[in-house]
Order: structure tokens, then sequence, then C-alpha cells
């Protein structure tokens, strides 16, 4: 069809063939950002045998898991509150969601002089109670939990929206059922709505997934992958490997695995949904 | 009138609710009240050494600096027009798209479907690679145009779906009547359908807007020329620049790149909630 046709071409011209283009440089021997010539796997087997392509993927790993347990934690908590208070919920639900509308570039801001073991009020607060803040965000034992913290911030709100429309989509009939028999709260919790929310916890935790594993901004604003590596994901060092071209075939391979398990979780994702297309 | 028979067990579950309400939408706003109160104090006063909510005394300086920076203008600009672009080449691709795809049926229709859902599972750090690589090529880093062309590109596939679904919801029958009378397809678009969704398209233009305004990444990688950049990739600059950095005029800044965001927000906060949710609660 016709119709298609300009936006067909945008995404071809734009991310498709792009796509391709980085599935070809993967497989060629590189020097800066020239490419010498068809080296077939070499560049695969030297990122999968180095040291670096796993510890980034399990210090990945970490940062998501620990984001998603803490978004989707705080989005539950957030979500049941503030649907439990009625109208006036409605409004306090809109300005919860306002750091979600936030650049990472802003939320990273904040939090990096929130965070400031100097004049920061997290600091001051720590050594009133006889805490030592230490070094804060320079604290390689510490960063990834804080960039993990500052992510929750900024997402759980995302988070709570989804588990709201799930909460007022369960009908009324099966809460009143439960308390015909005697149930209290506790009992509606764990029988009605805890059930419902299961599968949009899925669906949530998946998009959410996908965000963080592909988020670069804030950890540039907040540690710049350090301090020793220990914030380094994988998309940062895509994103280091970019700017600083010194080899650009590696940095090729890691796209391509971020760009995979991206599909994968995209594909859970709508297995889940059950979104169809066409 | 309150309920009467509220005991005292119910009393304390209410207690109990409002003070995590309150936990909540204080963990949520506290921060930027900080930052707030950071952008109103002086240079002095943001760095003193019990820090405090309330600036004493409170001062606009901040903001005036921010506004008589001398890139401010440029920067002010360039986030303007990249997003106003994106935007626009965003919906001129994705509302025929979308209403073809809500009207007719036709083979390969599930291919082309399948081409725009394939491409919006792409993220873009996967791109930053192969898309550096091709600009610097032709010759085309630091080109305005490519910018908004690429930010237009990644929020096509949302602007497709989006006028998909706004167009399944006005009858068929408005399309069939008017091509009785003689109107032809584009006419009947621009004419009958798309009145009837501008709400739609405006939350669209909307979230759109958010999206390519709060960029910083494709920015900072592909124009690093500082003419091109815009009031995010300045902030983040700033930050770099840690040393000369006040952090009452970085927080005066930050607020003010992000109000233009803040105030589209609550302009759609509606639509913009009910696009979060669209599929993403399996009923």
């Amino acid at each position: 069809m016709l119709w298609f046709v300009p936006v067909l071409l945008l995404l071809l011209i734009v991310t498709l063939y792009p796509t391709l283009f980085v599935v070809w440089m993967s497989f060629q021997k590189t020097r800066y950002y020239d490419l010498l010539g068809f080296v077939g796997l070499a560049n695969y087997l030297s990122a999968l045998t180095s040291r670096a392509f796993w510890e980034t993927t399990y210090t990945s790993l970490v940062y998501m898991a620990g984001s998603l347990v803490l978004s989707l934690g705080l989005g539950v908590v957030a979500a049941l509150a503030l649907n439990a208070l009625g109208r006036s919920g409605v409004v306090l639900r809109v300005l919860t969601l306002v750091p979600w509308t936030l650049s990472m570039a802003v939320v990273g801001t904040i939090w990096l002089w929130l965070f400031n073991p100097a004049y920061g009020p997290i600091s001051y607060t720590m050594r009133e109670v006889g805490l030592s803040p230490g070094l804060m965000l320079g604290d390689p034992d510490l960063a990834l939990w804080l960039v993990i913290l500052v992510t929750s911030w900024w997402s759980f709100p995302y988070s709570m929206v989804i588990v709201t429309a799930a909460i007022q989509s369960i009908p009324r009939e099966l809460y009143e059922a439960v308390s015909i028999d005697g149930g209290n709260w506790r009992a509606k919790l764990r029988y009605v709505t805890w059930p419902h929310l299961i599968p949009t916890l899925g669906s949530t935790a998946l998009t959410l997934g996908i965000l963080y594993l592909t988020l670069i901004t804030l950890l540039i604003v907040l540690t710049g992958g350090g301090p020793l590596g220990a914030t380094t994901t994988l998309s940062f060092e895509v994103f280091r490997g970019t700017v600083q071209a010194i080899d650009i075939g590696p940095t090729a391979v890691w796209s391509i695995a971020i760009l995979l398990a991206n599909i994968g979780l995209g594909v859970l994702y709508m297995r889940l949904t059950g979104r169809v297309t066409g | 009138m309150m309920p009467m028979r509220a005991g005292n067990a119910s009393l304390y579950n209410r207690g109990m609710l409002l003070v995590l309400a309150a936990l909540v939408v204080g963990s949520a706003l506290g921060p930027m009240l900080w930052a707030i109160s950071t952008s109103l104090k002086n240079e002095v006063n943001a760095v003193s050494a019990v820090p405090s909510l309330i600036p004493s005394p409170a001062t606009l300086s901040n903001y005036l600096s921010v506004f008589r920076h001398k890139t401010f203008g440029i920067e002010l600009l360039n986030s303007i027009v990249y997003a106003a672009g994106a935007v626009a080449i965003a919906l001129a691709v994705g509302i025929p798209a979308g209403y073809v795809a809500s009207r007719y049926a036709f083979p390969g229709k599930r291919t082309i479907m399948l081409i725009i859902l394939a491409t919006s599972m792409v993220p873009g750090v996967a791109l930053l690679v192969p898309t550096f690589y091709l600009l610097d090529h032709l010759g085309l880093l630091n080109n305005r145009f490519v910018l908004i062309v690429i930010l237009a590109s990644r929020i096509a596939p949302q602007t497709v779906w989006f006028m998909q679904n706004f167009i399944d919801a006005v009858p068929v029958e408005i399309d069939e009547a008017a091509h009785i009378d003689g109107a032809s397809r584009w006419q009947t678009l621009t004419k009958l359908v798309l009145p009837l969704i501008r709400p739609g398209i405006a939350a669209v233009a909307v979230i759109g807007a958010i999206t390519t305004w709060n960029d910083y990444i494709t920015i900072a990688v592909f124009a690093p020329e500082t003419t091109k950049r815009t009031l995010q990739v300045a902030l983040v600059n700033q930050v770099f620049d840690a040393v000369g950095i006040s952090w009452s005029f970085t927080m005066a800044f930050a607020i003010v790149a992000s109000l233009p965001v803040i105030l589209m927000f609550l302009l759609v906060q509606k639509w913009f909630i009910a696009g979060l949710t669209a599929g993403a609660v399996k009923g």
C-alpha cells in the first residue's frame, strides 16, 4: 500500500539498514573506525572469551534485577495506597508520575547533587545519625546500589500507573464475594488483587527490563561507568566504545548482544500480552 | 457524610494508609523539591555545611543567569526545533500508515506491520556504532536535519499504532458515506477522520515531544558540535565540568530544561497515562 511507503522508508533507512550494517561490521577486522576486511567470527570469539564481557554482563544483570525488584515493589505499594485513597489518590498519582517525565540527564544531575559527599542532604543526614557516608557514588562497593536506587526512583511511577490500571480492571464482585465470606482486606489482597496482578507484573518487568538493559545517559551522568568499572553495563560499554573508537569491531559484537537480548525480551512481551499485529 | 460505623480498626487502617500515601508522594517529590530549593539559593548557601530545605535568602539570580547564559538561546532553540521536527515527521508518516492499517486489509499488510514491530525492538544503543560510522562516511555528522530524522524514526512505530487505535474508534460508516458522496480517500482522512481524533493526535504529539526533548545520547553522539547541542546535552556537559560547577546554577538549569516537559505532561496527563497503560494490562 502506497500510504505505508513513507514510514517504511524512514524505518528501513534509519533503523533496519544500520541494524544489518552492525552485523556486517561485527565480522570485520577493524582499527578505529576503519573496516579492514572479513575475519569471520574472530570478534565474537574474542568478545565471548574476554573477562570484561562477562563481568559487564553480570553488572547489567545485577543492575536490571535490582532495579526491577525495587521499581516493581515500590510501584505496587504506591498503586495500592493511592488507589485505596479514592478521588484524592488521582491527583497524588499525577504528582507521583512527574519523575517519570524527567529526562535521564535531569534525574542524574539532581541525584548527583543529593548524593554529594560533602554538601548533599543525604550524606549530611547520614553523618547526623552517626553513619559514615564515605564517597557515595565514588565508592566501588556502593555505587551500583545507589544507581539502582536512582533508577527505581525514576521508574517506579511507571510501575505504579500500570499496576493501578490492572487493579482498576478487577471486577468489584470478586471483592464483594470475599466480604460476604467474611474476609478482611488482607484476604482480598491475597486472593483477588494479587492473582490479578501477576501477569501485569510480568509484562511490566519485561518493558522495564528492556529499558534498564539499554539505558546509558543515567550512568554517564551519575558514575561514568565507574568507580573502577563498578557500574559499567553492556550498554554503557557500547557508548564508550562508540565515542572512544579505538577498535570498533568488538563494540559491534557487544551491540549485537544487546540487540538479541532486547529482541528476546520483546518477543517474550508479545507472547505474554498476546498483542497481535496486522 | 463520613461512614459512622468506622471502628478503631478501620480508623487505624485509614491512618496507616495516609502515612503510606504521604511516603509515596514525598519520596517522588522530595528530590525535586530539594533541586528547586537549591536553585533558589545563592552559590554560598547552596554548599553550606548544614543544608537546609528553605532557601534564606531566596534569590532568582540563578534563573536570570541561566536565561542570560550566552549559549542558552541556541540550546533552547535546538531543543524546540528537534522535538517539533521529529514529531512533525512522525505524524506525517504515521497518520497515513495508521489510517490504512485501520481501514484496509491487503496482502503483505501483516509483513509490513511486523517490520514496524521489529524496528521498534531495535534499541538505540545497538544503532550507535553503525549509525556513527555511516554518518561519518557520508559527512552527515552535526547535521540538524539528520538528527531530526533519527529522532523521528524512534517515535514513528508508536505513532503508527496509536493512530491505528484512534482511527479504529471512528465508525467506518463515516468513511463509507464520504466515499458515496465522492470524497477521495485523502479528503476523507483529512476533512472527516482527523478532526474527530484531534485530542488523540495532540496526545501522541506531546508524548513524542517529551521523548525527543529528553534525548541526550542521539544528540551527544551524532552532533558533538557545540552549536548543535540541546539543553539536555548542555546540562550533562556542566556536570562533566565538575570543578567549575555551581550547583545552584545547575539545578536552575535542570529545572528550566524540565519545565516544558512537566507542563506538557500536566496538560495531557490523562492521555499520557492512557498511552502508558495501552496494551500493558492483561485483562
